[in-house]
């Protein structure tokens, strides 16, 4: 199950019902709290679209409490994890910039849908796995052989690729099949 | 008996260091009295800074120092309207005819002087002055509007400083003027000072050892500006001013820190500064300055 949750909302809840910034490692502690107190109570949630778009000012200590702490602490076997996945929507330009500096510092990556709606992987991730992310989320669906032939790639290679996307939690993976988050 | 420091005719980051020394220099466990009335300006940088020195001396000294105010009516109100007694009357005894009524801010002041302690007070201070700094950002200083939200997240992380490590309340103060011997352009200048434990100390647990005999205040304030070091252990802590120093990247901004014996400063073609001085006079705490300069075709 896909379930969006609206950040600024969170933070009106957690925090203030005035505040439009999300800056602070204390309020990033408080959102991201919010969060997991919310997946708690939803189990079934496997994607969770985390919206932006009413966020004004987002400060690194902050996107590091709530963007990089949730992906910490969802990864299977860590903290609260369940190996939820995640997505980020409505993000500025600036916001974006933040988020992916903070995830390359923790050696993470996240799918970004921007406020045009462009998509794109912020924070660390291999040329190959972005090559083979860019691929699959163009086709909608991909399995290794698949990759391999539309990329000119040998077939571990393009298996690899695929598992690193997996790992990360930037694709989904159905049997053979590797699936974009939106798509899933 | 009493020992007299004078506070510079203009006071601002460059005389800041002749009035750090006069206050290192104080021996006597008398009074001392932070005389102000040949000053005819201060930026924010010196405001906020005299504050620290006001807090530092009383608990040195175990009894708040005097200050006398600018003897020009003028500067006087013009302090009074940056919010600067509001804050000081605590700190110091005060000396001279300061404005009674809380006067409308000067237009010049994005943010009066404003505590900050906790992690609230970051909130309110990036909330007061995001819809001007717009404003200000946009329309004299020619940056595009993206400029704003990478404010707000400069201004937040330079509090943050002093929150999570000065272990101690501060101060920040927001004005925009214009440099027309520095640069000749309008500026944004960001002012967080304390006089708390400083980079050195706040540092020390964790990066002493790293550098054996060169640690001290120069080193602590590499390591926290160009590092990106905190004296938290996690990977996620120490990236406040790596945000900072992206932001005034893309906007031809200037940093500089001053703590203890020390100043760093992340220089820019514009700027004759130097990166890192060393052995200056003792001074608590911290003292930050961000400086966002107009767009280069914005005229003075």
């Amino acid at each position: 199950m896909i379930s969006e949750i609206d950040v600024r909302a969170v933070l009106a809840r957690s925090v203030c019902e005035f505040h439009n910034d999300l800056v602070t490692r204390s309020t990033g502690r408080a959102v991201r709290s919010g969060i997991e107190a919310h997946l708690l109570e939803h189990p079934d949630i496997t994607v969770v679209v985390l919206d932006f778009s009413a966020v004004r000012v987002l400060d690194c200590s902050c996107a590091d409490e709530i963007i990089a702490q949730l992906l910490l602490r969802s990864q299977p076997g860590a903290g609260t994890g369940r190996g939820t996945y995640f997505v980020v929507r409505g993000l500025d330009e600036v916001h974006a910039d933040q988020i992916d500096e903070v995830l390359r510092r923790h050696g993470l990556a996240l799918v970004a849908e921007e406020r045009g709606g462009t998509r794109r992987l912020l924070g660390w991730a291999t040329d190959l796995m972005r090559t083979a992310w860019e691929c699959v989320a163009d086709h909608g669906s991909a399995v290794p052989e698949e990759l391999a032939s539309e990329l000119s790639w040998p077939l571990d290679e393009a298996r690899r690729a695929l598992d690193d996307l997996a790992g990360h939690g930037l694709v989904m993976r159905a049997d053979t099949h590797y699936l974009p988050l939106t798509a899933a | 008996m009493t020992t007299v420091v004078e506070v510079p005719q203009s006071f601002d980051d460059r005389s800041f260091e002749q009035f750090a020394s006069a206050c290192a220099a104080i021996r006597d466990p008398g009074r001392v009295l932070i005389d102000a009335h040949a000053t005819e300006w201060a930026s924010p940088f010196g405001l906020v800074s005299l504050l620290c020195a006001g807090q530092a001396l009383g608990e040195r000294l175990g009894t708040r120092p005097l200050l006398t105010v600018p003897s020009d009516k003028d500067v006087t109100t013009y302090w009074a309207r940056t919010g600067f007694f509001l804050e000081a009357e605590a700190l110091f005894e005060i000396h001279g005819a300061v404005p009674k009524l809380r006067q409308p801010p000067e237009s010049t002041v994005l943010l009066e002087v404003t505590p900050v302690r906790v992690a609230g007070d970051v909130h309110k201070v990036v909330d007061r002055i995001q819809d001007r700094a717009a404003v200000i950002l946009t329309s004299e200083l020619g940056l595009e509007a993206r400029a704003t939200i990478g404010f707000g997240m400069a201004l937040s992380e330079a509090c943050q400083n002093i929150v999570e490590h000065a272990g101690t309340g501060g101060w920040v103060a927001v004005h925009a003027y214009t440099w027309r011997r520095r640069l000749g352009r309008r500026v944004v200048v960001i002012a967080v000072a304390d006089a708390g434990v400083g980079f050195r100390h706040s540092l020390e647990p964790t990066q002493a050892r790293r550098y054996g005999d060169r640690w001290g205040d120069g080193p602590a304030l590499e390591a926290a500006l160009i590092q990106g070091v905190s004296r938290f252990r996690e990977p996620g802590r120490g990236q406040g001013f790596r945000g900072i120093r992206k932001f005034l990247d893309h906007w031809e901004g200037k940093i500089t820190i001053r703590s203890g014996t020390a100043r760093i400063a992340m220089i820019r073609p514009w700027d004759e500064d130097v990166p890192l001085r060393e052995g200056l006079a003792a001074f608590p705490g911290a003292q930050l300055q961000l400086v966002i300069p107009a767009a280069e075709r914005v005229a003075p």
